[in-house]
């Protein structure tokens, strides 16, 4: 359990808090690229950090995140006019640039300067892989790019889609942490899910329902080891890591690809779910793509034309009650993605965890939580730069590795939960 | 084939801000009853730091060995005050039983505990405190009688886990 003024602290990511802070210390993801897809293309509407936006690709091919009101008399951008280097609004023409500054305000005479004077609040909106990145802390303490591997490698090799969350970030991250129920909540997909059956680990996750768990700091965050028994005395670990403040990624199963979650404060009752698959060392199948775009694995099935899940609240996730009953769906819930957001949700946006029962198997959701609230506090009393900041702390992978009884999983696997580029990921 | 609810909208009303107000709001008791049981010297050091702090039904302990084969009798085992302790006894009602190390000379005594407590179905937890080199044997020693393990060189974890279990 946590007490309400540190639940607080952890959920509200607003600007001027002290969460918000920490979030804006960081290089993030804002959209997907395929949002912004040409030149010239129509503006979309973002929210981040309870930070109304408009993001936009100008007719040169720049990307611009700015405040979403004109300066003027405050219409949403959304409504503008993408041309000629800068999205127009469309009430009495005032035209801004990808750094938000005003280029031209039609009233005034032609050889004013009070343009000059106008600049609308923005951040740099940067293309890695299939993601548009936005930074939205100081410009003066910009940190380096990202490096995540998934968006490292050649486009072929990767995929990523997201989806809208209607809780508060954190009870979406906590479960991307939280392995213990993977055994129960996911256990149908792992005997169907095209991206996951047919691993010889699956056989270790179903045999054994109590696993041990090991959580240990690492320069960027945590790394979560959930151990299972294995033959002739061997142990099966899945190694989760968390880089600060909200990446994570679930270990691998065979040949599989990888895959993992960014989880981005919208606001603090909503968030998007970023969900990402890769491959280090080949392409994926079309077979592989098309079942991501098709919501399987760690992806969802989205209305069209919208990041919404198909199966979401107003529709009681389509429970299917006879799915439940012949084994096919532990919860009822069709789709890793949506049993997690289902059951997420289902807490009510910002869950009260002055209420919970925690137990010891939540370890890792305790000291992560420590480390949130301990590094938002250091940053906001002494300027620390957090953990994650630092893009040698993004060049980590998960890992599914057999080791010996008495060998230490992060000293057996320290290679494995590290990028080693062109090299395959460590799986069973 | 999804079957239709009866109550089609059911959960978007429920996880509304607005219902949370109408969920049950009674006070919660203390969730565990836990035992945390210092192995080593160092750690013994933490724990009585640790039980200063006031808990709702914690019991900090020492174990200073384990005389003979390991049985539950042969736990020489003191409360933080030094006084000695049953281990039969405070094992009984315990639901949680963290083991503290700080190296690896408390291995048979996590052996003897892992031991009682599978017998009894008690869960365990070990918390390693330690920056030095010697917490790989100390998380070597625990690892087989620790349902969950956190290395660390934090001396606030064991507090903020306990925080956390409502001990």
């Amino acid at each position: 359990m946590l007490r309400q003024e540190i639940n607080e602290l952890l959920t509200q990511t607003g600007p001027r808090t002290p969460m918000g802070e920490l979030f804006r210390q960081y290089w993030m993801p804002a959209c997907l690229a395929e949002e912004l897809p040409e030149d010239g293309c129509p503006p979309i509407r973002l929210k981040l950090l309870s930070e109304r936006l408009v993001a936009f690709r100008d007719s040169k091919g720049q990307y611009g995140l700015i405040d979403e009101f004109c300066a003027h008399r405050g219409v949403s951008l959304w409504f503008g006019r993408n041309e000629e280097g800068g999205l127009r609004c469309p009430y009495h023409g005032w035209k801004y640039d990808t750094t938000g500054q005003c280029l031209d305000v039609p009233s005034e005479a032609d050889n004013s300067s009070f343009a000059e004077n106008v600049k609308l609040t923005s951040y740099p909106l940067v293309k890695i892989g299939d993601v548009l990145w936005t930074y939205m802390g100081d410009p003066a303490t910009q940190p380096p790019l990202p490096e995540f591997e998934f968006a490292q490698v050649a486009p072929e090799q990767t995929y990523t889609s997201k989806r809208w969350q209607q809780s508060n970030w954190m009870q979406a991250f906590e479960g991307g942490i939280d392995s213990s129920h993977v055994t129960f909540l996911h256990s149908g997909g792992l005997k169907t899910d095209p991206l996951f059956k047919g691993a010889k680990g699956n056989e270790y996750n179903l045999n054994d329902t109590k696993p041990f768990f090991e959580v240990a700091d690492s320069e960027g965050g945590l790394f979560v080891g959930a151990r299972r028994n294995a033959e002739d005395g061997k142990y099966y670990w899945r190694i989760t890591p968390w880089v600060m403040p909200c990446f994570t990624m679930v270990p691998p199963r065979g040949d599989h690809p990888i895959h993992g979650h960014f989880w981005i404060p919208i606001d603090d009752e909503n968030c998007w779910a970023y969900s990402f698959d890769y491959h280090p060392v080949r392409a994926l199948t079309p077979e592989e793509r098309q079942a991501m775009i098709d919501g399987h694995g760690v992806h969802s099935e989205n209305i069209p034309g919208t990041y919404r899940p198909t199966a979401n609240m107003d529709n009681d996730y389509l429970m299917d009650r006879e799915a439940q009953q012949r084994g096919e769906y532990y919860s009822g819930v069709k789709g890793i993605a949506i049993q997690d957001s289902s059951l997420q949700e289902s807490m009510g946006p910002i869950v009260d965890r002055t209420k919970e029962r925690l137990v010891p198997a939540d370890s890792g959701i305790i000291k992560a939580r420590q480390k949130l609230r301990k590094a938002a506090l250091a940053l906001r009393d002494q300027g620390v730069t957090p953990p994650g900041v630092d893009p040698a702390h993004h060049r980590v992978r998960s890992a599914a590795v057999v080791l010996p009884q008495a060998e230490s999983f992060l000293d057996a696997a320290r290679d494995d939960v590290r990028v080693h580029p062109g090299m395959p990921v460590a799986s069973v | 084939m999804a079957v239709e609810t009866s109550l089609l909208s059911s959960c978007a009303r429920a996880a509304t801000a607005a219902e949370a107000r109408f969920r049950i709001d009674r006070p919660i008791r203390p969730a565990r009853a836990a035992r945390i049981i210092a192995l080593d010297e160092r750690a013994a050091g933490i724990a009585r730091r640790a039980a200063a702090v006031e808990w709702a039904s914690a019991q900090f302990l020492v174990c200073e060995g384990v005389a003979g084969g390991g049985a539950i009798g042969d736990f020489l085992l003191r409360g933080i005050e030094g006084e000695p302790v049953v281990l039969e006894q405070t094992l009984a009602g315990a639901d949680v039983v963290v083991m503290l190390a700080t190296d690896d000379r408390g291995a048979g005594c996590a052996y003897a505990l892992g031991k009682a407590c599978w017998e009894r179905g008690i869960m365990t937890a070990g918390l390693v405190l330690s920056d030095e080199s010697g917490a790989d044997q100390a998380v070597a020693a625990l690892r087989p009688h620790a349902r969950v393990l956190l290395p660390t060189a934090d001396e606030t974890d064991l507090t903020e886990l306990l925080a956390a279990l409502r001990a």
